[in-house]
């Protein structure tokens, strides 16, 4: 997940547009992760120098870690532990984003490394890290600002995973904005009762919230009908489910959910601080809202 | 009893769940599968069709699937309740296994804990 948080944080800066996104999250399942950008990643190498063994190459029949090892930039040691690392989702995202020519070399190195401090992350940021997600979702949407931080970012950290499970990995988190009402062609709601109460929303416009079922159910809609809203409404049922076990199992916190109420053309207010987390698909955008009320 | 001759009623008040449980359902090759959208709607079908087997969700309208689950027990001691729920919480686990549910499945459901639920009906397990 740290590829679409860095591909929303290289889209909030507008160093790439969603387009570039969208063509690079496709077109990342076919990349392979290049010497280059892990040594950049690594600190190893400058994008300057990265560039000039890309320039060499078109000239000498050399590998790129053969090269630069020559060139005294890196150490034989240094390509061989490069080399074995894992390639991670987020280098992915950035290679193909060089590759499609949306990032320079150098565009690129001071994109990571900015990115890198400021959310404190380490070199090994990888998948599979769930403090680092954690954290990485708090700084992004600034919930530190919440009354219920903790409790914001344990439901948005748990809505990317099962975004990911159940819609797709081709996404860009946009940033969140602070709102008093919604509204949108469709609205899911979900109210959570019990030690705290709080309001979850979809919003969406027909044609993505069309999709979104789509994606869910696995088949194909004409139109907005009962069979996409009931569609919609399991995936919040189910996110909103997992939440509440989690609250339970982790926090001792007794909750249940309502039944999902499902509004046309209308729109939906709250009596206390509710964030909007805009998610960008290629199919449109969907409006996540969290209402701890 | 075989998979083959059982009869199965799904209660959810979400049309796609209703939908996908009863696909698997088919697939399995069970004898017939009954709809019903909410707890009241339950408790009419377990009466008019003793279905072998009963897929309860929990978070319904009207009647909730555990008031639902209570009023089938008191009527038919016997009935095989699985409550199906996204909200699979320990508190929630306890009370549906207290008044007599036989088993809990997590949403989203997979088939193949749908399936092993149908095999353990069917060797008397469950």
């Amino acid at each position: 997940m740290f590829a679409q948080f860095f591909g929303g944080y290289l889209f909030n800066r507008k160093l790439c547009t969603a387009e570039d996104l969208t063509q690079a999250f496709e077109a990342k399942k076919h990349t392979r992760l290049r010497l280059g950008v892990l040594a950049i990643n690594a600190g190893l190498m400058t994008a300057e120098q990265v560039e000039h063994v890309n320039i060499t190459q078109q000239s000498v029949d050399k590998r790129f870690g053969d090269l630069a090892v020559e060139l005294g930039y890196v150490t034989a040691d240094d390509v061989e532990k490069l080399l074995a690392q894992q390639p991670t989702d987020y280098l992915l995202l950035g290679q193909t984003l060089v590759n499609n020519g949306a990032l320079t070399n150098a565009e690129f190195e001071k994109a990571i490394n900015d990115y890198k401090a400021e959310n404190q992350l380490a070199d090994d940021i990888s998948d599979n890290q769930n403090e680092k997600l954690h954290n990485l979702i708090k700084e992004f949407y600034h919930f530190d600002s919440a009354e219920n931080a903790r409790i914001c970012t344990d439901y948005v950290t748990l809505l990317f995973k099962d975004i990911i499970r159940f819609i797709g990995d081709d996404f860009t988190p946009l940033e969140a904005s602070i709102v008093n009402s919604v509204n949108a062609e469709n609205i899911v709601v979900q109210k959570i009762k019990g030690s705290y109460d709080a309001t979850l929303c979809v919003c969406a416009d027909n044609a993505p919230y069309i999709a979104i079922a789509e994606r869910f159910a696995k088949e194909s809609f004409a139109e907005v009908d009962d069979f996409v809203n009931a569609t919609v409404g399991e995936f919040l049922n189910v996110n909103d489910g997992l939440f509440i076990v989690n609250e339970s199992n982790e926090n001792g916190v007794e909750l249940t959910l309502t039944p999902q109420e499902f509004i046309k053309n209308g729109s939906v207010s709250f009596t206390s601080t509710a964030f909007r987390i805009p998610v960008s698909f290629p199919f449109g955008t969907i409006d996540f809202i969290i209402a701890n009320e | 009893m075989n998979i083959n001759d059982m009869t199965v009623l799904i209660c959810d008040d979400s049309m796609f769940a209703r939908k996908k449980l009863s696909m698997s359902m088919s697939n399995f090759g069970v004898k017939a599968v009954y709809e019903a959208a909410d707890g009241s709607e339950a408790v009419e079908k377990f009466r008019e069709f003793k279905p072998d087997v009963v897929f309860m969700d929990i978070i319904m309208p009207k009647v909730t699937g555990l008031e639902a689950l209570k009023q089938i027990i008191a009527e038919f001691p016997d009935a095989k309740i699985i409550m199906a729920s996204s909200v699979g919480t320990q508190g929630h686990l306890k009370e549906a296994l207290k008044v007599g549910a036989v088993d809990f499945l997590q949403k989203p459901i997979a088939d193949e804990d749908a399936m092993k639920v149908l095999e353990n009906v069917a060797k008397g397990v469950l």
